[in-house]
């Protein structure tokens, strides 16, 4: 133990004999952490905010469908109004709402919408006006007028793409022409049926997401106006999209509404089988970032490798003379260790330090993608261009244990080496 | 008086060092025996084998034929690891280059060896102490090697190899890089704790002045031993020159 001690004083000494050579070495070794905390951080922050995003462009961290409606998109296929009441109702517990941020029944369907000038295909969107806002991110990006309301039945809001393309501003008056829904063994509202229905809306908002499609298809109109139209009676639904205030709590929540709706011809779906592109894209995201994490470590370890490698061949005459002393090969190997130990330690700090100091500075006042892309920011990828980093102490703990792992597995080659050291040859090197 | 074990005991040992395709002998057929508290010198011109006889007599270096025995001990039978431990529990080592570490101050450097050995803190200072003060390095412990005259490193380097209380001393050419009168100096400390210890000190030296001092002198030629005299056969075989002169 006491000679173990002297190993480690004498490596930790040994470092200092050239410290500016410690200092860049350490710096460059800090400077791989820094950057795979960063590189992380932004990741983690980038693919928080795309989920957030995604779902609240889609139906939510975890959506209740009618069975079957996820693989076919058949919007005939509605939840019965006594299951919408029931997710209601088990929602309003003390447990879910500590879990949920907002609920918003939709009723979803597909028809043309006309203006004076023009006609284009659109995606409606049956909503709440005063639950949707909770849930989804369009009436927070309304551009031109006001979101929906109750007291406007007749309002309308549609993407800034689609007002572009059928000339309309706020007040215009558009035609939307639907075909009522059918449902196997449910009766549809008088005077509904296989012809086609209109409603005469009034535009009330343009709201402009970023997203091409987005902007050019979906119009959202209040609840009851779409039921009336497309024939569908009170409280049936296509879906019940819900926020929740954590995304990781998405399959519990997923889980707990299954158990509840056992029985009922339902699918709960958390946003990863909603939303399954999405997932995919993250995930190679994921992989990618790993690959390029591994090259930027595989690098510093090389340089590691190289000026541990480099100190212990230059100190073969005092190794030998360590080594003509008594010292031990083990003992040489331990002291190598011990000084590759202190020089990852003082890496580490200068690492974290550096590392967390960015990251916090990305998590606070976030990084600015148009200072990057200029005027070509990828609308299609980033909703807000201001990215915010985001690290858990999981990963600063993997991040620090991986730096570790990795520069003491490399110093064994070197320890090795000095472990090898052989009598009397080394002793002839002055 | 024969003594009952040798300090050193060599038979018949030869040792070949290969330089490329070829085969350049260092030792051919070395018999010597050293008796405990001898202070012998290995002289000899470079290339003569003195480093050679001193790194298989420590255990740093493997006869290729013949019988070594170190305090009793067949060293040709020894693992690695035994001959380490040898080394660390009774043989003291000086080289000529002092080979301190330069991280370690002069009393880290001599007590060096003795934590190797386990010793604890208060017991390794106090023998380091009452070396230092013994040989004239007393004030100096905290100093770095690179801090240090030639003559003061080679005296820690002494410190280093005595503070165990070692059997034998093996010096390599102890002087070779100390003037006159610190080479002078330097055996004087060496004499003295031969002389107050009873250690082995067997050096070698191509010196006349270190010859001089040696109480046996042992000269090497060719890997092979030319003369084996002690002092007073010397200054006997001195004295009936001048006599015949």
């Amino acid at each position: 133990m006491r000679s173990a001690l002297l190993l480690v004083k004498i490596g930790w000494r040994n470092l200092w004999r050239n410290p500016r050579g410690t200092l860049l070495t350490a710096l460059a070794l800090g400077l791989g952490l820094a950057l795979l905390l960063i590189s992380l951080g932004l990741l983690d922050g980038g693919h928080e905010q795309t989920i957030a995003d995604g779902v609240r462009l889609g139906p939510g961290h975890v959506v209740i469908q009618a069975k079957g409606y996820q693989d076919s998109g058949s919007d005939e296929l509605l939840l019965p109004a006594q299951v919408v009441s029931r997710i209601e109702g088990f929602l309003q517990t003390a447990e879910m709402k500590k879990l949920v941020r907002g609920v918003s029944p939709r009723l979803l369907a597909t028809g043309l919408l006309s203006s004076s000038a023009n006609s284009a295909g659109v995606r409606i969107m049956g909503v709440i006006p005063q639950d949707e806002p909770a849930v989804s991110f369009i009436p927070q990006r309304i551009v031109e007028g006001t979101y929906l309301s109750d007291d406007r039945p007749s309002g309308v809001v549609i993407g800034a793409e689609l007002a572009r393309e059928l000339e309309v501003k706020i007040g215009s008056r558009v035609v939307l022409m639907t075909q009522a829904l059918r449902q196997p063994g449910v009766e549809t509202k008088k005077g509904a049926g296989e012809e086609m229905q209109s409603t005469l809306l009034r535009v009330s908002g343009i709201f402009r997401t970023g997203l091409q499609a987005v902007d050019a298809n979906i119009i959202q109109l209040p609840l009851p106006a779409a039921q009336t139209l497309l024939g569908v009676p009170d409280g049936q639904v296509t879906q019940v999209a819900l926020l929740l205030q954590q995304e990781g709590d998405s399959p519990m929540v997923a889980r707990a509404l299954l158990k509840q709706l056992t029985g009922e011809p339902v699918e709960v779906l958390t946003w990863r089988e909603s939303i399954p592109m999405l997932a995919q894209i993250l995930g190679l995201d994921h992989a990618f970032n790993y690959i390029m994490n591994g090259v930027i470590l595989a690098m510093v370890g090389l340089g590691i490798l190289n000026t541990i490698l480099m100190r212990v061949l230059e100190r073969r005459y005092e190794f030998g003379v360590s080594k003509a002393l008594g010292l031990r090969p083990g003992q040489l190997a331990v002291m190598v260790i011990g000084e590759s130990l202190a020089l990852t330690a003082i890496s580490l700090a200068l690492g974290l330090a550096l590392g967390l100091s960015v990251e916090h500075y990305f998590a606070t006042s976030g990084l600015d993608l148009r200072w990057i892309f200029k005027a070509d920011l990828p609308s299609a990828l980033v909703l807000d261009p201001i990215l915010y980093s985001r690290l858990s102490s999981n990963r600063i703990i993997w991040s620090v244990s991986i730096v570790f792992a990795m520069t003491t597995v490399i110093s064994f080659y070197p320890a090795l080496k000095a472990a090898r050291t052989e009598l009397p040859d080394a002793l002839k090197g002055l | 008086m024969v003594p009952a074990e040798w300090a050193v005991e060599l038979k018949d040992v030869l040792k070949t060092y290969q330089t490329g395709p070829i085969d350049v002998p260092a030792l051919r057929g070395v018999s010597l025996q050293i008796a405990a508290g001898e202070f012998a010198a290995v002289a000899g011109p470079s290339g003569s084998g003195k480093t050679t006889l001193l790194n298989i007599i420590g255990g740093l270096d493997r006869a290729d034929a013949g019988e070594v025995r170190v305090a009793g001990q067949n060293l040709q039978l020894l693992s690695s690891s035994e001959l380490a431990h040898l080394r660390l529990q009774r043989i003291g080592f000086v080289f000529q280059t002092y080979n301190l570490l330069p991280v370690l101050t002069a009393l880290e450097n001599a007590e060096f060896t003795l934590l190797l050995q386990g010793v604890p803190a208060r017991k390794r200072r106090e023998r380091v102490e009452k070396l230092f003060s013994e040989i004239g390095l007393a004030g100096l412990e905290d100093r770095r090697p690179a801090e240090l005259s030639g003559g003061q490193q080679q005296r820690v380097a002494v410190a280093r190899a005595m503070v165990t209380e070692p059997a034998l001393i093996l010096a390599d050419e102890p002087t070779a890089n100390l003037d006159s009168a610190t080479a002078i100096a330097l055996l004087d400390v060496m004499e003295h704790l031969n002389r107050v210890t009873g250690t082995t000190f067997i050096f070698s030296t191509h010196d006349p002045q270190v010859m001089e001092r040696a109480h046996r002198l042992i000269r090497l030629r060719d890997g092979q031993i030319a003369s084996d005299e002690t002092r007073e056969r010397q200054e006997a075989r001195v004295t009936a020159r001048g006599d015949a002169g």
